[in-house]
């Protein structure tokens, strides 16, 4: 792995500071949006070699099953792309959360659009959070669905990726007394990974 | 240009750009409507500015978009619609009064947020395009699609489908008797002696004869069941909730409208007959390749017994 | 006499922001500790009149060492510092004898109404 792109300690301390206040924070608007208590992990930071990026989604989903997944970019002088991967129960438990009526028949095209929503607020709220303490405020593009009920490795095709290394930071999510799990992963690729480490250093020299 | 009008330059590309602007505070009263919106919804500006978004037009889905604008005050995050999802936001009409397509404005709108001095989010303002063009070309593209994937289904010779589909068809149904015990039968026959017919007439009579008896099947199969070619003059029929003595009616049926009648190839009768192979599914049978080779094996007995006739397959004792 | 303080967090960056935020004529000695262990240490001689302590640590949480300051009857303010947001957290540690709770990210204008009310700061 290049020297250039590993974080340097201070780097990764300001990283995941700077993240588990940003999920806190999403974590509280979230409760407030949806009325219903948002438990989030502590965010996991790594760099991931392509080639291992299989592993590493594996690792993370833990199981077998097939999952359905959205994607979103993201981007200001640092870009990347945030993936959310549903577990089996999918969004079906969050109808009424995200304000869907009950009279609304819950067809192909609706489960698709909550899919996405769900997705566009879950992304939104963390990653807004964090770029926001870091002084950058960003434009994402429009969520798309990537893949339903599709094995996990088939979501990103290594051979297909256009980067070697990535810094990934992986949150998951669930709901109180809700079926509702799932898995935020941004991927921000070299260029990136080189524009954070230089916004990190600028934000320590802030302090 | 001078400074006066680099200042006028936002304000009037917000109203005259050919895609609806507009703006909410967090109390959804209306800040910015600009002219897209004021043509296509026939409200002026003046008539819906500072008035609640919801009392001027109560068809929008009240209580899903107040949590879509919600969710941009508290989360300060970009949302979208999409035509794909939900057709459109307001219901217009389109620009094309003539080509027409469709009946409303496809729509794909963007939510974004406004922050102002305080840090927190003062307002919405959204975007909505026209994306009807878009839409039309998406779904005349399925259209081909469908019809492409539809062709690839097919033989070519006899329009009935092909061998790759029947095995496809055949896979899934013997997947779901697996999983849910639903019974089916399958067919396997071919026309007696075909070789013959193409010596003696040529390959086009031969090709007559096989389009001709592949209609006469086609006109009496149920809408489920599945019928195509197989390979040269062999066809296949999957019969899905079909128990075993029902499949042998199918059989004798096919057997006789193949048969009864000679083919008529420019002017010429020409006699041909079937056999069938006739197999059912069973706890037993581990593939659905062992299924088709059941079949084959019934098929071959009824060339053996004397062509003409149909045969079911009987698994050895035990 | 400076008042000893303890700011205690794993992430160095996280206590140097504490630290910037603390009033610059506070009269104050400030150590630091990583973990809940190293906090008790640093407590035990004396460096802890104030604590800022964050909940979520390695080797011995914010809880825990609220928990063990409450079980040995020690006395010190308690200022707990977390990005946690949610109000079960804050009960929690109202009830474990934190005197505030602070949430991050720490600026001065969260700090100072709380050093004054328990007359920490004038």
């Amino acid at each position: 792995m290049n020297e250039d792109l590993c974080l340097s300690e201070d780097q990764r301390d300001a990283l995941q500071e700077v993240a588990n206040i940003g999920m806190g924070q999403a974590g509280s608007a979230l409760a407030r949006l949806l009325d219903t208590f948002v438990a989030l992990s502590v965010p996991r930071i790594q760099l991931v070699r392509v080639t291992e990026l299989g592993k590493a989604l594996a690792d993370m989903v833990g199981s077998s099953c097939p999952v359905t997944a959205v994607r979103q970019s993201f981007q200001c002088d640092i870009r990347g792309e945030a993936i959310v991967i549903y577990g089996q129960e999918g969004t079906n438990q969050l109808w009424d959360l995200m304000g869907y009526e009950p009279a609304d028949e819950p067809d192909a095209a609706a489960e698709r659009e909550l899919l996405v929503d769900v997705a566009n607020v879950l992304v939104g709220a963390c990653i807004c959070n964090v770029f926001e303490q870091l002084g950058r405020s960003l434009s994402f593009s429009r969520p798309t669905v990537i893949g339903e009920n599709v094995p996990v490795e088939y979501l990103m095709q290594p051979s297909a990726l256009p980067w070697k290394v990535a810094l990934l930071v992986e949150v998951n999510f669930s709901l109180r007394d809700r079926q509702f799990t799932s898995h935020l992963l941004t991927l921000m690729p070299e260029d990136s990974i080189r524009q954070m480490k230089r916004a990190l250093d600028h934000f320590l020299a802030s302090l | 240009m001078n400074d006066t009008l680099a200042r006028q330059l936002p304000a009037f590309i917000v109203d005259r750009v050919d895609f609806g602007i507009f703006a909410v505070d967090a109390d959804m009263k209306l800040l910015l409507w600009n002219r897209f919106m004021q043509f296509h919804s026939g409200r002026k500006a003046e008539e819906v500015i500072v008035r609640n978004l919801f009392e001027c037009f109560p068809d929008l889905p009240r209580k899903w978009l107040e949590k879509k604008f919600k969710g941009v005050f508290l989360l300060k995050n970009f949302s979208f619609t999409s035509w794909e999802q939900r057709p459109y936001l307001l219901r217009f009409g389109h620009d094309r009064p003539v080509t027409g397509g469709t009946e409303f404005m496809h729509q794909d709108c963007t939510f974004m947020p406004l922050i102002g001095a305080s840090g927190e989010v003062e307002a919405v303002c959204v975007t909505l395009f026209d994306v009807t063009d878009t839409s039309l070309m998406h779904r005349e593209l399925e259209r081909a699609m469908a019809a492409l994937k539809e062709s690839a289904n097919r033989d070519g010779l006899t329009g009935v489908f092909n061998r790759r589909h029947l095995e496809e068809r055949l896979a899934e149904e013997f997947a779901r008797y697996k999983r849910y015990g639903d019974r089916f039968s399958f067919l396997l026959f071919d026309l007696d002696r075909f070789k013959s017919v193409n010596d003696r007439y040529g390959h086009l009579a031969g090709d007559a004869v096989l389009r001709e008896a592949a209609a006469r099947v086609s006109a009496c199969v149920r809408k489920m069941d599945v019928f195509g070619r197989y390979g040269g003059e062999e066809f296949a029929l999957l019969l899905p909730a079909t128990d075993l003595p029902s499949a042998l009616i199918v059989a004798e049926k096919v057997r006789r409208l193949i048969g009864e009648q000679p083919i008529d190839w420019e002017g010429r009768p020409i006699a041909v007959t079937a056999s069938v192979g006739v197999n059912t599914v069973r706890p037993d049978i581990p593939s659905y390749e062992a299924l088709i080779g059941e079949a084959d094996r019934a098929l071959y007995d009824a060339k053996e017994q004397g062509r003409n006739r149909s045969v079911v397959f009987k698994p050895e004792p035990g | 006499m400076p008042l000893p303080v303890l700011v205690v967090d794993d992430s160095a960056m996280a206590r140097k922001m504490l630290i910037k935020s603390l009033p610059a004529s506070w009269d104050v000695d400030i150590s630091q500790a990583e973990n809940g262990i190293q906090a008790l240490e640093q407590y035990r001689a004396g460096k802890a009149a104030v604590m800022f302590l964050d909940l979520t640590m390695p080797d011995m949480d914010g809880y825990q060492v609220l928990e063990t300051l409450r079980r040995e009857e020690l006395n010190t303010f308690v200022i707990v510092v977390s990005a946690d947001l949610q109000p079960k957290a804050q009960e929690r540690v109202r009830a474990l004898g934190a005197i505030a709770f602070v949430t991050k990210p720490v600026t001065p204008e969260k700090l100072l109404p709380i050093l004054k009310e328990y007359g920490l700061y004038e």
